[in-house]
């Protein structure tokens, strides 16, 4: 029973990361994407690659897997954030679906659909940290560290200015602010750090392969952050905790083949969703019918 | 001689592309709701063609059930939630949340009442036939493109030369304009519903029968829709034809160069290219801010 | 940029035969105008004359078919409207525009902050600024409602508050589009005494208005625009007299 819920807290608070950081984009900016699995994938390739061929240490997996996310988050936000936001939400669409084929294929790097095992666990200043409950202090820690970094960027005046874009773009260019640029930089902040969810996630489940950072993934996360609560602190962490509970507690229902849980799962927070943004659009954490 | 195979196929796979797409980009330019949906709207016409013909009821009550499905489907898509939606905010992230978590749910209710396996329609109309020495075209190929043609030509016909079809054109830019026709707004943004989930179901029908379903076809039909309209040009239904012809031509030649599930690698790389280089599309108006 | 003033009457932006058209309709045609420091001109005309057009050709929200804006002796031609808008040209929008998500004190706030990144302040710095944020809204009269939200102000208050983001700005050239359109009396009263104080402390005004009370209470030079075309500008009296631009204004025409 204990290790159950040491890896539920592993599994929420990596999951927490996600969606932290895209309602950094989606709550605060009014960028929508769908490609955060993607940021979720290449972190935690890249963490095992480095892992198993260079060094196991977590600051050098994640400084790897941040850095690479970045660059990648780049090329998608550059030209994608110039024009209006349905583009945007189109090529996050196609990244995250090229994406899911490019994790499948190339096999050198992600072991194709088999994926990549035996990846060392993390190492932090030369310990080596396996166990779901020594893990839950690094990624507890980790979930904080995010949540601080996020929560002083909103309340500068870059968190300001994303909120200005958000509510009418043309006003902040005109008050001298420019806008892609960013734009661009909390979608690379948020890819980033959606990257070092990755990196956590590789070294704790030591195996990965791309069922793990598909579409389904991304839109899991777009709900956890909508379900919660947009533009809010506790919104993403209260969606997480509630939808990664989402599949224990379905699966009480007896009549419910086993197979079908995540279609149920998925059903609920599907309806769950529209039902929100017809009634009550804040979340579960936020306001009320309003911004 | 595989060029002209793969040109073919692709020329039956783009206009079926083209009249979803289109049917998309009918309500989106003309409502500005960002409707994710389409997707669920195409899976649940191809599932109920596939049921009803599949139970042996014949073509017709096949293409009237289907047909019924996705023009109910969007009717109450527009009336029980985006209407609500756009009383109190309408904001395009609420709009699309609320559209997109229809979609799953619709796609997750088809897969547990059909499966989630692949599955298709067998009729001897998907049978091909040799034209030419190497080339074969199955008579649903013609099908598709004469339907496509159809369709869109009555399309252009009814924007073009009816009441309703200009207060169509009109409402995106100007609601009170369709009121000075004596028009309801409202009731025209039904109309785009009805007419734009319709346009889907030949494609969907015949996509049944060729290609085969499963329940995440959605995502693959919503891309297509997607990049078609922005490839196209937002605003120009001309242009979201055209490009669905060239995304599913591009998709279909493309298997001369690469595998088949780089495919859709293909299209993203064609809507990025276009993001880029032009994003105001092939033929659409260049928006100011 | 230097802070010396100009002298008075120097023109600070010259507009040299802007044209803009929409497909086969011509919305601003060749219309030359100079914005003199220390001037306030307002721009009348009948609606659709392509008023908020010329702005937009102006800061660059949209782009022109020909013509030249000089800004402080600078060609702006391919300038984005942010970096016109650092070089100290503010504007407001007739549809406001606030960011309704945020504070009346966030708003005034931002509208200060340009960069991208945060920067470090020093606390003297930081409470000069405070200063003049409190300064400005206490003039707008919304010094009691800096921690309501935008959305929840009243309308004359959202007029208020679009003007105090302007204030707040160091900008030299204000554009503004209809800014007290809808305004009670009072709040007429109010919002000419806060123009003809910033106008007195420097600022150089270009204002889109069809209240004549305001054009007539305000104006050192009116520009009459119609269908695109400037067809006056100058003296306030020889403008307001003028029976031919009375009759187009007041909609008798063919």
């Amino acid at each position: 029973m204990e290790a159950y819920i040491y890896n539920l807290v592993n599994l929420i608070a990596i999951y927490a990361i996600l969606a932290v950081t895209l309602n950094f984009i989606m709550g605060y900016a009014g960028i929508y994407s769908l490609a955060h699995a993607v940021f979720f994938g290449l972190g935690a390739y890249v963490a095992a690659w480095v892992a198993l061929h260079v060094h196991p240490s977590i600051f050098v997996t994640l400084a790897a897997a941040m850095a690479s996310a970045a660059a990648l988050s780049l090329l998608l936000a550059l030209p994608a954030l110039r024009v209006r936001g349905e583009y945007f939400v189109a090529a996050s669409l196609g990244l995250q679906v090229l994406a899911v084929t490019v994790f499948s294929e190339w096999k050198s790097f992600t072991g194709g659909i088999g994926g990549v095992l035996a990846i060392p666990p993390a190492d932090v200043f030369g310990v080596e940290v396996f166990k779901p409950q020594h893990f839950a202090i690094v990624s507890l820690i980790a979930l904080i560290v995010v949540i601080g970094l996020i929560n002083a960027l909103v309340h500068s005046s870059f968190g300001r200015n994303l909120r200005a874009i958000r509510d009418s773009e043309s006003a902040a260019a005109s008050f001298g602010k420019n806008v892609p640029m960013i734009k661009t930089l909390s979608v690379v902040i948020s890819a980033a750090l959606a990257a070092v969810a990755g990196a956590l996630y590789a070294s704790y489940m030591s195996f990965i392969n791309v069922e793990s950072f598909t579409l389904d993934t991304s839109v899991l996360v777009m709900a956890m952050v909508i379900i919660g609560g947009t533009g809010t602190v506790a919104g993403p962490i209260v969606g997480a905790a509630l939808l990664m509970l989402l599949p224990s507690a379905i699966s009480w229902i007896d009549f419910l083949p086993q197979t079908e849980v995540g279609a149920l799962q998925q059903i609920i927070y599907g309806l769950g969703m529209t039902l929100l943004m017809i009634f009550r659009p804040g979340g579960i954490v936020g306001r009320r019918a309003g911004v | 001689m595989l060029a002209i195979q793969l040109a073919i196929t692709g020329l039956q796979t783009g206009a079926l592309y083209a009249l979803t797409a289109v049917g998309f980009s009918l309500i989106f330019g003309s409502t500005r709701i960002f409707h994710f949906a389409h997707g669920a709207t195409f899976v649940i016409a191809a599932y109920l063609f596939y049921w009803v013909y599949g139970t042996g009821w014949g073509l017709v009550p096949g293409v009237l059930a289907a047909t019924l499905g996705a023009v109910f489907f969007g009717l109450v898509l527009d009336r029980l939630v985006y209407v609500p939606i756009q009383r109190h905010e309408g904001s395009f992230f609420t709009v699309f949340v609320a559209s997109f978590g229809v979609g799953i749910a619709v796609q997750n209710v088809i897969g547990m009442i059909f499966g989630r396996g692949f599955t298709s329609v067998s009729t001897p109309l998907s049978r091909s036939a040799e034209i030419i020495p190497g080339v074969y075209v199955s008579p649903l190929a013609w099908i598709a493109m004469l339907c496509t043609a159809l369709l869109l030509g009555g399309l252009h016909f009814f924007l073009r030369r009816t009441h309703t079809g200009a207060a169509l054109r009109a409402l995106a830019d100007d609601p009170e304009l369709v009121r000075t026709f004596g028009l309801n707004p409202r009731r025209i943004a039904a109309t785009a519903f009805v007419v734009g989930s319709a346009l889907v179901v030949p494609a969907a029908i015949i996509t049944s029968a060729t290609t085969g379903l499963n329940p995440t076809i959605g995502h693959h039909v919503m891309l297509i829709s997607l990049a078609a309209t922005i490839v196209g040009g937002i605003g120009s239904i001309p242009g979201t034809m055209l490009a669905g012809l060239l995304l599913g031509l591009a998709e279909s030649l493309a298997l001369l160069v690469v595998d088949s599930q780089w495919t859709e690698a293909v299209t993203f790389a064609i809507l990025f290219a276009f993001i880029v280089i032009r994003p105001s599309g092939l033929l659409g108006r260049v928006v100011a801010h | 940029m230097t802070r010396t003033s100009p002298a008075l009457g120097e023109p600070l932006m010259q507009i040299r035969k802007l044209d803009k058209s929409f497909g086969g309709v011509k919305a601003v045609q060749d219309v030359s105008l100079d914005l003199r420091a220390g001037i306030v001109t307002t721009l009348v005309g009948p609606n659709g004359a392509g008023k908020t057009t010329f702005f937009n050709l102006i800061t660059g929200n949209l782009a022109r078919d020909s013509g030249q804006v000089t800004w402080l002796g600078q060609d702006t031609a391919g300038l984005k409207p942010y970096r016109l808008a650092r070089a100290g040209v503010g504007r407001t929008y007739q549809d406001l525009r606030l960011f309704d998500g945020m504070s009346v004190w966030e708003n005034v706030l931002n509208a200060t902050e340009h960069g991208a990144f945060p920067m470090p302040m020093s606390r003297a710095h930081r409470r000069g600024r405070r200063e003049r944020m409190e300064h400005v809204l206490e003039r707008t009269g919304l010094i009691d409602k800096r921690h309501t939200r935008a959305i929840d102000l009243a309308y004359a208050e959202r007029k208020f508050l679009s003007m105090a983001r302007i204030m707040a700005t160091e900008a030299r050239l204000w554009l503004l589009d209809e800014p007290a359109s809808g305004l009670d009396p009072n709040s007429y009263e109010r919002f000419l005494t806060i123009l003809r104080e910033d106008v007195a402390g420097g600022v150089t005004v270009c204002i889109i208005e069809h209240n004549l009370d305001i054009v007539v209470g305000i104006s050192d030079r009116i520009a009459f625009l119609d269908r695109g075309k400037l067809l006056a500008d100058g003296d306030p009296k020889t403008v307001l007299n003028d029976p031919e631009l009375a009759r187009i204004y007041f909609g008798d025409r063919a």
